[in-house]
């Protein structure tokens, strides 16, 4: 059976090394070059007068808005416009018309180190103390390419299927920004460092009914890059700029314009995420402003193959999938709607905002600014050695693809139980599920019933989160699953045990329900130092009724049930919500804990079948003919008397 | 009448350097640098040891960050602004016991050929050549040295920026290899080209500050394109004169030394033209063999020159906003102008000669325009390199072995052997095609005028190759009071790269024989 284990083969990424908040914080103590005093006082509060109210150079600031405030305006917005927008998944195509699209997904690495200095990469910490003199882009500092970055960077390009390239170079991108200090950014324009990748979509990731089992997307690049300062607006045309985050290393993923389908190139986006997050090569997802998007959108009509693509816009800075799929789907309707009236679309840049109904233009070609793509002349080209891609093969783990592939095909696990598993906990419910698995293989090898597989998949996804969940009086307890397949507050060989007891037969589902909390409050190993103890001091022990008492008890069970029984009499196949009713009676009326329902089921349907269906019938014939005799008696007195 | 010390509060940066010198002296850091001394002078000749040398007095070009100094590039944009570090190449000199005693004046940015384009202040030749240019941009440190308040003067050489105030002023300038010293602390023009470079009265201070202090040998990490510690011994080990104990040559017995026939241009005063015959000559009495060379790119290398360093410089002139540091203009209430940032700051920041070569370098940068400039400029800047590969003995260590084809060839140079003509140990041309222009003169030059002067300067920098420009005798009509004030041109030595030892060591002995009225007099 193979071992995955995503979350522990990230460990290696780093050769060994563990990245940790709390390892960066320390690092970032006896960090040598930080702002200092002299510098930091230079930094000043800028202040600027725009008359859009848009950042008037072309990289808007990409502001992160939190989720919970995006749901809460996205609400807000809805109930405003009080129209029920059409849902997406109706809304895929339109009629005439080809939709074409492609993405840009910007991600943050997950690395210690900016990508050019050797300041610290930080998320919440406080402004301006995670800035180099490079960050500054004080006059006489040289950047230094920071290695460690690639680790994340070649994981990334791997899990994407890319070629790396053994040489690739950095440029400077130019444009005025407050959050651009150097007045250019620093990526990979000319020469990237991984290019013709492909990831094949499946309809399990959510992709668009229209776009059938499967599709796959090819991605044009990957860069790395810099990312900009953080501006914070302040009452009164103020910005502050907070440099932490300026020149933290990002990948920009570049896809080929091959998606027709806005739902197919969200499940695009957050499949991009859950490999970056499989393969740890990315700090934290949409939701967190640790990705971001871009998509370019053309349509053109459909009666001529031959037609180029139309003038396709660009909207910039998408931070959620729904966003992804709801800003395309508007951007191809206004498209559309402004040919249809005979106008033409012009190339330019457009902006989204979360729960709006249509884009909006940020600004035009003339607008546009020319970059002035210029190789670095003080970074050398990076040569990648083919043992290290090697090396980051062989530790790049198993993919979500595989690991799912896998749960439902060799553990007979459902595709969206596994969709689950894998996506729930970063993967950790996963890691507890294969120590379950040990356990469960240990005991039956290979007489397993692959039943259990999808048995104890419930119970981890379904019953677990009960614990939990219930005690909505206290603050929110965590489970506690661990990156190694463990979980603090349901050890794993407890768990095993109550599943193999309830597989045994020997205690039923809802004793199997009673233990985990035994399990969850400590009782176990606190009070019995394992389950078998439990069960045998609170004699939870399931004692089945013999078949003669089954048998009485179903006699009981059916008594008076005649309008449920006429159901079963003739047919090829028992009803089974009335096949359950009458199971559900059955345990109701007799010693719940003593009965097993596929025991108390087919005891029924034995009875059912060779006993009261065909009894039934007869009675029923016979009183059916009593009453035609009765008729037929009234008739012809009937007529006697006419 | 200050010519080379320049900031916007002097005071105030002598009172800081005062103190720093006073720290110096304290008695447990004192002993903290005999301490290092006496630990790496077993390999170290005792002339440079501490303690036993008057201590040498360093000017630093504006450009170059300096504790306790501020660092203005020339430039209202900069203007009383201090970077809070050192620059390396300041620290290892103070390291080996160098006092800097001020910052030199320059051009804005180091663009300009005359140190005219200043923002605060031009900087005009030494007595008594006080109405001449004294070349540019790093014109401050190149008078500093004449005029002896400075032993050695750093200065930052990007197309000749060290090389031509040097032949001006009647000093020795130095530009190494590129990537030997480390350019962290640096505030770069053009970052590919940008070195730092060395001038001084006389060769031997220079050569006992690269090869005596060992400073070839010292890669800095801070630095990316500093020349990695593995790649400086490899290229060492193929290389003569850079053991410590190496004096200058007795003789230029064995060597052989290229005149680039391209090199013969025009434009050449002919009062230069004569010295440099002269200068060959005195290289063939010597022992040294000259032969004719030519380097058919050198035509075409000005103008790649003034398409590269351009575009380099506007990128890296974008960082300069305001914003963080430096000056910033705050008339209105706003930063924006018709809705673009900065641009006021940068409109009245810069001066002219800055914006010019901005405009350059954006508009060879651009979309319409890189494949005919940028691009074609880096392919000329290629074989500008093969050029020099190709007439060199040694090979270029930091590439593989070259083939090269007879066809380009000027059909002037005659084949010597089978293989192809003579290869030269060194190359010899003047360093500026005229003697210092009147500074009257310079103000009516258009900026191509001035361009044109760097024509025997830029091809080394282009190649990245070692070069020095040493004082040498022309011929003076005694009837023209003119000619006797200039009485000396520059004299310029090419070498192949990281020849600097043995290229510092042939300009030391030639130079007391090519310049018999000038060296080392005041």
């Amino acid at each position: 059976m193979p071992q995955i284990r995503p979350a522990a083969l990230s460990k290696y990424l780093l050769r060994g090394q563990l990245v940790s908040r709390r390892c960066l914080r320390t690092q970032s103590r006896i960090q040598a070059s930080p702002v200092t005093a002299s510098t930091a006082s230079l930094v000043r509060y800028l202040h600027t007068a725009t008359a859009t109210g848009e950042p008037p150079s072309n990289e808007p600031a990409p502001i992160h808005v939190p989720l919970r405030k995006q749901l809460k305006d996205e609400a807000k917005k809805q109930k405003e416009s009080g129209t029920k927008k059409k849902k997406n998944v109706d809304n895929q195509v339109v009629d005439g018309w080809e939709l074409t699209v492609g993405i840009e997904i910007h991600a943050q690495l997950n690395t210690e180190k900016k990508l050019f200095s050797d300041a610290a990469t930080s998320f919440n910490d406080d402004p301006n103390t995670h800035v180099a003199y490079f960050d500054l882009a004080t006059p006489g500092s040289q950047p230094i390419f920071q290695k460690a970055a690639l680790v994340p960077a070649l994981r990334a390009a791997l899990a994407l299927n890319c070629d790396i390239q053994l040489v690739s170079r950095f440029d400077r991108k130019h444009y005025f920004h407050w959050d651009q200090p150097s007045g250019y950014q620093i990526t990979q324009y000319y020469e990237p460092f991984a290019r013709d990748g492909h990831l094949r979509l499946r309809s399990r990731d959510g992709i668009a009914a229209e776009d059938g089992e499967g599709v796959s997307i090819g991605i044009k690049q990957i860069q790395m890059e810099q990312d900009t300062a953080k501006t914070v607006a302040q009452p009164g045309d103020v910005h502050w700029i907070d440099f932490n985050r300026v020149g933290m290393p990002l990948i920009e993923i570049i896809t080929h314009p091959e998606f027709h389908h806005p739902a197919t190139a969200a499940a695009f986006v957050r499949k991009v995420q859950t490999l970056l997050d499989a393969v740890d090569a990315c700090v934290s997802g949409m939701e967190a402003g640790g990705l971001r998007a871009d998509v370019n959108v053309s349509v053109r009509r459909t009666d001529d193959p031959n037609a180029p693509l139309g003038q396709r816009t660009e909207i910039k800075n998408l931070s959620s999938f729904k966003a992804v799929e709801d800003a395309i789907i508007a951007e191809r309707d206004r498209q559309i709607a402004v040919l249809e009236a005979g106008g033409t679309i012009a190339g330019e840049t457009r902006g989204w905002s979360i729960g709006s109904t249509e884009t909006r233009r940020l600004r035009g070609k003339e607008g546009e600014v020319d970059y002035r793509y210029m190789p670095d002349p003080d970074i050398p080209p990076l040569f990648i050695g083919l043992d290290l891609i090697g090396h980051m093969w062989d530790t790049l783990g198993m993919l979500p693809d595989d690991v799912l592939d896998t749960l439902i095909q060799e553990f007979d696990v459902s595709p969206k139980d596994a969709m689950s598993l894998v996506s729930l906990d970063e993967g950790k419910r996963l890691e507890y599920f294969l120590t379950i698995v040990d356990f469960l293989m240990a005991q039956y090898s290979d007489d397993i019933d692959f039943e259990y597989y999808q048995h104890t998949v419930n119970w981890i996804l379904h019953e677990l989160p009960r614990l939990t969940a219930e005690r909505s009086d206290e603050p929110a307890q965590d489970l506690g699953f661990t990156t190694d397949g463990e979980c603090l507050r349901m050890p794993a060989r407890h768990f095993a045990d109550i599943m193999i007891h309830l597989f045994n037969g020997e205690i039923n589902t809802r004793v199997a329900k009673e233990l985990l909390w035994f399990v969850f409050r400590g009782r176990v190993p606190g009070e019995y130092p394992t389950v078998l103890d439990a069960i045998a001091g609170e004699d939870l022990w399931f004692r089945e009724l013999s078949m003669d008492e089954y048998e009485a008890l179903a006699d009981t069970a059916l008594q008076g049930q005649d309008d449920i029984l006429r159901h079963f009499i003739d047919v090829l196949i028992f009803p089974r919500g009335k096949l359950m009713f009458l199971v559900g009676r059955m345990i109701r009326i007799g010693p719940e804990e003593r009965i097993d329902p596929n025991t108390a089921e087919s005891v029924l349907r034995r009875k059912i079948r060779d006993d009261y269906a065909p009894n039934l019938k007869i009675r029923d014939n016979r009183a059916a003919r009593l009453l035609e005799e009765k008729d037929s008696g009234r008739l012809c007195s009937g007529s006697g008397t006419a | 009448m200050s010519t080379y010390v320049r900031h916007i509060h002097p005071r105030a940066a002598q009172g800081v350097t005062a103190t720093q010198w006073r720290a110096l002296r304290a008695p447990s850091l004192y002993a903290r640098f005999l301490h290092q001394e006496v630990t790496s002078s077993r390999d170290t000749p005792a002339r440079v040891q501490h303690g036993e040398l008057p201590q040498i007095r360093l000017v630093v070009k504006d450009n170059i960050a300096t504790s306790g100094f501020p660092t203005t590039c020339a430039s209202h944009i900069l203007a009383g602004t201090s970077i809070p570090f050192n620059a390396t190449i300041v620290t290892q000199l103070c390291r080996h016991g160098m006092e800097v005693v001020g910052k030199a004046g320059m051009d804005e940015f180091g663009m300009g050929t005359h140190s005219t384009t200043s923002a605060f202040e031009s900087v005009c030749n030494a007595h008594p050549l006080e109405a001449y240019s004294a070349g540019g941009s790093s014109g401050g440190s190149a008078v500093a040295v004449r005029e002896g308040r400075a032993d050695i003067a750093l200065g930052t050489d990007t197309g000749g920026s060290v090389r031509m105030p040097a032949a001006y002023t009647g000093t020795v300038g130095f530009k190494p290899s590129y990537g030997m010293l480390s350019r962290w602390g640096v505030v770069p023009y053009a970052n590919s080209l940008d070195t730092v470079g060395l001038l001084s009265r006389t060769v031997r201070p220079i050569r006992q500050a690269i090869v005596g202090l060992r400073l070839y040998k010292e890669h800095d990490p801070r630095d990316p394109t500093s020349i990695p510690d593995t790649v400086r011994s490899r290229c060492t080990a193929e290389r003569e004169y850079y053991a410590p104990t190496a004096g200058p040559r007795k003789n230029l017995k064995g060597l052989t030394f290229g005149l680039p026939l391209e090199y013969n241009i025009e434009e050449l005063d002919p009062r230069i033209r004569q010295g440099w015959l002269q200068a060959v000559d005195t290289i063939q009495e010597l022992g040294g063999r000259a032969v004719s060379v030519s380097l058919p790119s050198t035509r075409n290398a000005l103008s790649a020159y003034y398409v590269i360093a351009p575009a380099e410089a506007a990128s890296n002139l974008a960082k300069y906003d305001g914003v963080r540091y430096g000056y910033r203009d705050t008339n209105g209430s706003s930063d924006a102008q018709d809705g673009v940032l900065y641009a006021k700051t940068r409109g009245s920041g810069f001066g002219d000669e800055v914006k010019r070569r901005i405009l350059l370098g954006s508009y060879t940068l651009s979309s319409e325009a890189i494949d005919n400039y940028f691009i074609q400029a880096q392919k000329v800047r290629q074989l500008v390199r093969r050029d020099f590969d190709r007439v060199f003995k040694l090979k270029n260590p930091l590439l593989d072995e070259q083939h090269f084809d007879l066809s380009e060839m000027d059909e002037s140079v005659g084949i010597e052997t089978k293989l192809g003509p003579a290869q030269v140990d060194f190359l010899v041309c003047p360093t500026a095609p005229t003697t210092p222009p009147l500074l009257e003169q310079v103000r009516n030059q258009t900026p191509l005028d001035s361009y044109m002067n760097d024509v025997f300067t830029v091809p080394a920098s282009l190649a990245g190759l070692p070069a020095i420009s040493i004082p040498m005798d022309i011929p003076v009509d005694p009837a023209s009071e003119e000619q006797k004030l200039l009485h000396f041109g520059g004299l310029q030595l090419i070498g192949q790269f990281w020849d600097d030892a043995r290229l510092l060591s042939v300009a030391e002995r030639l130079s007391k024989h090519v310049a018999k009225n000038i060296a080392g007099s005041p």
